[in-house]
């Protein structure tokens, strides 16, 4: 058993809100994932993504408001889009795309975070660390 | 409006691959490989991929320089060429001709190597020949 | 081959007094073919007209149009390099207004060389030859039916080779953004191999080739070190039809996929929970 280094970008509008609300209502999740908070998840580049796995990370969460509730109207569409192909690119590069998180926490859902994390933890668990599949 | 390519030889190595300058208006505007050439077989490192870029580079010596007084001064082909032959008569007289060393490069052609290893030989009298490749 | 050559010679014949110039191949010295831009005074220039290798040909109209921006122009274009004037109008880097588009039909061998799906012009209302069938892709298919474990050791060999030469980059007639990301020391640091895995390298670009590449394998071709670049963006472009309904050249009206918004369907069809 190894502990996951896991990287999320959570965007400012919903899901750290979400991530506040798990907080206040003290609910356990694992300590694994390292938080950025950006503007919106429409800003998080493949390149962002990737450069994560390249310093090491064993997974990347993406995580923004749900489609349709974007503060930025459309700025998670992109990130829909993007992170779909990136997934798929990582699949054909021999990387597992359970690697790499993509999904919607709204503000008022902090349970749902904390399941998130755990369970996305767990799946990451069970995949042998990065640095060792690219040696 | 005119637009046609020059084939050429890199002037980089001495592998000798060919490349296409790219002319608009007697205008150097880029590089092409060049598909059907036996040696490089379109393709080109990125040595020859940038090889129109130093061409009508502004830092680029067009003339001589002379160092005078500590600076270097633009200075003409013949003054050059002089004060060179005047140096290595001087040196020659006074420590012998093996005092001089000849080096040669993989940019210039077969030719030009042959005449500058002859210039040498019969001309300052010495073996004292190298090249850059030959680290 | 040859009937194709005489048939194109007589068509850029009946078209250049119409023109300021046609955009197409020349035999140069030693055989050596080379884009080149026939002009209306001089049609002997036509007896060394050639037809293959097949060059980046978008982009010479691309650089002739920059300083030429009225220029009423010809191109020769094979189904790929049509499909690539089409998606460089879209990012507008070319202008199809005053552009002429003679359609030179693949035959069978060339489409088997550049494994091409679609060997033919759809576009271009003045055509040399007749249409082919696309050709299946072995090479593709053979990676896609991988496990996940031999597509990595696959890429780990294959990326092993790459000098960075930056030659995929360079002759893609779809690479023109004026600051590229991998020349961005943030993603692909100088004076490394893209080696260190992932290579970034080769990932951003097959990223940033999503709805763009049009198949035309130019990349492949030049790389030196033989690396099977096209298989990312075929595999990629498949999943864009499939996704987005996006085919890169097809239609000219339609916008590509990246600068919209999700259409019906296609968050659906992404796979996201």
């Amino acid at each position: 058993m190894y502990e996951p280094k896991i990287i999320g970008f959570l965007c400012n509008w919903c899901s750290y809100r979400g991530a506040d609300t798990a907080g206040m209502a003290r609910m356990k999740y694992p300590p694994n994932v390292k938080i950025i908070r950006v503007p919106c998840s429409g800003r998080i580049s493949p390149e962002l993504v990737l450069r994560c796995f390249r310093e090491g990370a064993d997974g990347v969460m993406v995580l923004g408001c749900h489609i349709g509730d974007c503060h930025y109207a459309n700025g998670n569409h992109r990130t829909a889009k993007r992170m779909a192909i990136l997934r798929q690119l990582l699949e054909y590069n021999g990387i597992e795309a359970q690697r790499l998180c993509v999904d919607w926490v709204s503000a008022a859902e902090g349970e749902k975070f904390a399941t998130l994390i755990a369970s996305f933890t767990e799946q990451v668990r069970q995949l042998a660390p990065f640095v060792e599949i690219m040696q | 409006m005119e637009y046609h390519n020059v084939l050429t030889t890199c002037p980089y190595c001495g592998t000798g691959c060919a490349l296409h300058l790219q002319v608009l208006d007697h205008q150097l505007v880029g590089v092409l490989p060049a598909k059907n050439h036996p040696i490089s077989q379109g393709g080109l490192c990125i040595k020859g991929w940038n090889a129109h870029a130093f061409v009508n580079h502004k830092d680029r010596l067009q003339t001589p320089l002379v160092r005078k007084g500590g600076k270097l001064v633009t200075a003409t082909w013949d003054e050059a060429l002089a004060l060179i032959a005047e140096k290595l008569s001087a040196l020659k007289a006074e420590s012998g001709p093996d005092s001089i060393g000849v080096f040669a490069s993989a940019k210039c052609t077969n030719e030009e190597n042959y005449l500058i290893q002859k210039f040498a030989r019969a001309v300052i009298g010495t073996n004292n020949v190298d090249h850059c490749a030959r680290l | 081959m040859s009937e194709r050559l005489t048939a194109l010679r007589e068509t850029i014949r009946q078209i250049l007094p119409q023109v300021d110039g046609v955009i197409g191949l020349k035999t140069g010295p030693a055989g050596i073919v080379a884009p080149y831009l026939f002009k209306p005074g001089h049609p002997e220039m036509l007896d060394s007209l050639a037809l293959w290798p097949k060059e980046p040909v978008p982009d010479t109209l691309k650089i002739i149009q920059k300083a030429y921006p009225n220029a009423r122009l010809a191109i020769v274009c094979r189904g790929c390099e049509e499909r690539g004037v089409v998606e460089m109008f879209k990012h507008a880097q070319v202008s199809l207004e005053n552009l002429t588009l003679i359609g030179l039909q693949c035959v069978q061998e060339e489409a088997l060389f550049c494994r091409c799906a679609k060997p033919y012009t759809v576009h271009a209302r003045v055509t040399v030859g007749s249409p082919i069938a696309g050709v299946p892709d072995p090479l593709t298919e053979a990676f896609a039916a991988k496990s996940q474990a031999e597509k990595l050791a696959f890429w780990k060999e294959q990326f092993q080779h790459c000098i960075k030469c930056y030659g995929c980059r360079n002759i893609c007639p779809q690479c023109f953004c004026n600051v590229c990301a991998l020349e961005d020391e943030k993603w692909v640091e100088t004076g490394r191999l893209p080696l260190p895995n992932p290579s970034l390298y080769h990932i951003i670009r097959a990223m940033h080739m999503t709805a763009k590449c049009v198949a035309c394998r130019e990349c492949e071709e030049t790389c030196p070190a033989g690396i099977p670049l096209a298989i990312h963006f075929r595999l990629v472009a498949r999943d864009v039809k499939e996704m987005f309904h996006y085919e890169t050249g097809a239609v000219i009206e339609q916008k590509p996929p990246q600068l919209l918004t999700l259409e019906e369907g296609d968050y659906e069809r992404s796979g996201l929970p």
